[in-house]
């Protein structure tokens, strides 16, 4: 089923007739929030999503339309104005960034993210900065980064700076995952990289949702994000548009994309 | 005037340099890192200089102590006076745009001088220990026994801060930090409080900067705007953050300084180095910015 945004009670996730926390309220989600650089802009307006426990999420909608200050709110970059931010139904709204990984959450940031000057071994060891205190756990998170991704052991005395686009793409995503995060926020994964590369990016995305972990993907790359979705959302204009189960979009992809195209 | 010049009074020069390079290099770092990690121009670094030089002669005409162990003392008292200074001052202004800070911390240079005109007096201060005008002479080369010292110690601390910043997992996460602010925080680190620790060491590199310009040159609470062009003159050469680089350029200055006061008369060297300061941001082309693309 899907749905438009003006069908939806504002602020719907509240608790169930029972007293317990009902579904809406496990996983990652955003509740009202408006948010902005700028005094005079808003960019996202009275915007509602919910990440579900080990579901892929897709948020989509066309340049502008406040997909990635989605995140960067949700992840603590960017404190929203007026909202809240979830976490198992625990709010997190304020809690820093530097913060969220211990809580079991992860961001994917667009573009280039890796650390250039620093070599391979020492960006996952930036990963796991958490676990700096214990030497030993710092180094089993490692290596079990370096059983998951062979060719980042390969690199690992490699400057960063020095690898492909790609190459680059698996540090950052292996750097994310020292710390083997629950909740996984992707922003834009296939931005500038080579289709092949493409084609193994959402592999891995794939291969995180089969390990039933909950994650949130904004992507302009419609198709492959569609292909991987459980439950999508759109935005326009910085609000909420039309959400629903990945069914109810399939064959609606087209007419979806070709409006956006308008903007 | 080139013709009268010999070779061993070449050669002394060279030395001479390359042992006054590496104060410049120690003097400049601290600028150098604030700029680099955290985007802040502290132009009140050259007061916190001055600061250290005093410390050295307080504690000489107080506590007969030696500078080479006021240096050692200047590291953890500027630290603090740093960790003071980011967190009451820079972190309040780190949010703003750039000239606020770049306002605030003149305020500080203002304040600090004014501090010190009082405190001090104009008058030009040395600092008089048994080997202040002792050298070594080797092959006819007599070196400077303080500015031997002097060049020791900058070259210890600069090597201890090098080593800091590539082989411990701090020294990786400031250089994240300065890489990619953002990525750092996403991947957890305090940037916050890694800023506080940069600024804790800069300033501390500043102090000791102060205690062996001091065992140098003469000194006045009013002369450190001259420290202040070399120190920026350092950082637009060498590039910002990078130790290396630093140590590279603040050698050259050290070397374009001395040669040219062998080879010119006296008042040229100064319209030497400034004119190479112009240069320099002439050839970076977008003046201290342009160097912010060489990281850590």
């Amino acid at each position: 089923m899907m749905r438009h945004a003006a069908d939806v009670p504002a602020g719907s996730g509240a608790p169930s007739p029972n007293g317990l926390a009902s579904n809406a309220n496990a996983g990652l989600s955003m509740r009202g929030v408006t948010a902005g650089y700028y005094s005079h802009d808003l960019v996202l307006n009275n915007v509602s999503l919910n990440a579900r426990p080990g579901k892929v999420t897709v948020l989509l909608g066309p340049n502008g339309s406040g997909k990635s200050t989605a995140l960067r709110v949700l992840y603590g970059l960017l404190r929203p104005r007026s909202g809240q931010i979830l976490l198992d139904g625990r709010e997190i709204t304020t809690v820093p960034p530097q913060r969220r990984l211990a809580l079991g959450m992860a961001l994917l940031p667009q573009g280039r993210s890796v650390f250039p000057e620093l070599t391979v071994q020492e960006n996952l060891e930036i990963g796991g900065w958490l676990l700096a205190r214990d030497r030993r756990r710092l180094a089993a998170a490692l290596e079990g980064v370096y059983a998951r991704y062979p060719s980042l052991k390969e690199w690992r005395q490699k400057q960063a700076g020095s690898l492909s686009g790609g190459q680059q793409r698996l540090v950052e995503i292996g750097r994310m995952m020292v710390a083997d995060p629950r909740v996984i926020l992707i922003d834009e994964p296939s931005v500038g990289l080579a289709p092949v590369i493409v084609d193994q990016v959402y592999e891995e995305i794939a291969r995180l949702k089969e390990e039933q972990r909950t994650i949130l993907l904004v992507d302009q790359n419609v198709r492959a994000a569609v292909a991987l979705a459980d439950y999508i959302y759109t935005l326009e204009y910085g609000r909420n548009n039309l959400e629903g189960e990945r069914g109810a979009f399939e064959d609606r992809l087209e007419a979806l994309i070709k409006s956006w195209l308008r903007f | 005037m080139l013709t009268t010049v010999s070779l061993s009074l070449l050669v002394q020069a060279l030395v001479n340099g390359l042992l006054l390079g590496l104060v410049y290099t120690l003097i400049s770092l601290g600028l150098s890192l604030t700029l680099g990690i955290m985007g802040v121009v502290n132009v009140a670094h050259s007061t916190l200089i001055m600061l250290g030089s005093y410390l050295a002669l307080e504690l000489l005409q107080r506590l007969g102590l030696d500078p080479i162990i006021s240096a050692v003392i200047a590291v953890p008292v500027f630290f603090l006076i740093g960790v003071l200074l980011e967190r009451l001052l820079i972190s309040r202004v780190a949010r703003t745009s750039q000239t606020t800070g770049l306002l605030v911390l003149f305020g500080v240079l203002v304040v600090i001088e004014g501090a010190a005109i009082l405190r001090w007096t104009t008058d030009t201060q040395v600092l008089s220990v048994s080997y202040t005008n002792t050298s070594l002479t080797l092959d006819g080369i007599a070196i400077a026994v303080p500015r031997l010292i002097a060049a020791a110690i900058a070259l210890v601390l600069v090597l201890l801060l090098d080593t800091f910043l590539r082989s411990t997992l701090y020294g990786k996460a400031i250089r994240a930090m300065s890489q990619n602010l953002d990525a750092a925080r996403i991947s957890g680190i305090d940037t916050d409080r890694l800023s506080l620790l940069v600024f804790g060491l800069a300033t501390a590199t500043a102090g000791v900067g102060g205690v062996t310009l001091a065992m140098i040159f003469p000194f006045d609470p009013q002369d450190h705007y001259r420290w202040l062009a070399w120190a920026f003159l350092v950082v637009v050469i060498g590039g910002l953050g990078s130790i290396r680089n630093t140590l590279l350029a603040g050698l050259l200055i050290g070397l374009i300084e001395t040669l040219s006061s062998v080879l010119f008369p006296f008042q040229y060297v100064y319209f030497i180095v400034y004119l190479l300061l112009v240069v320099a941001l002439l050839v970076r082309g977008q003046g201290l910015a342009g160097s912010q693309s060489r990281a850590l």
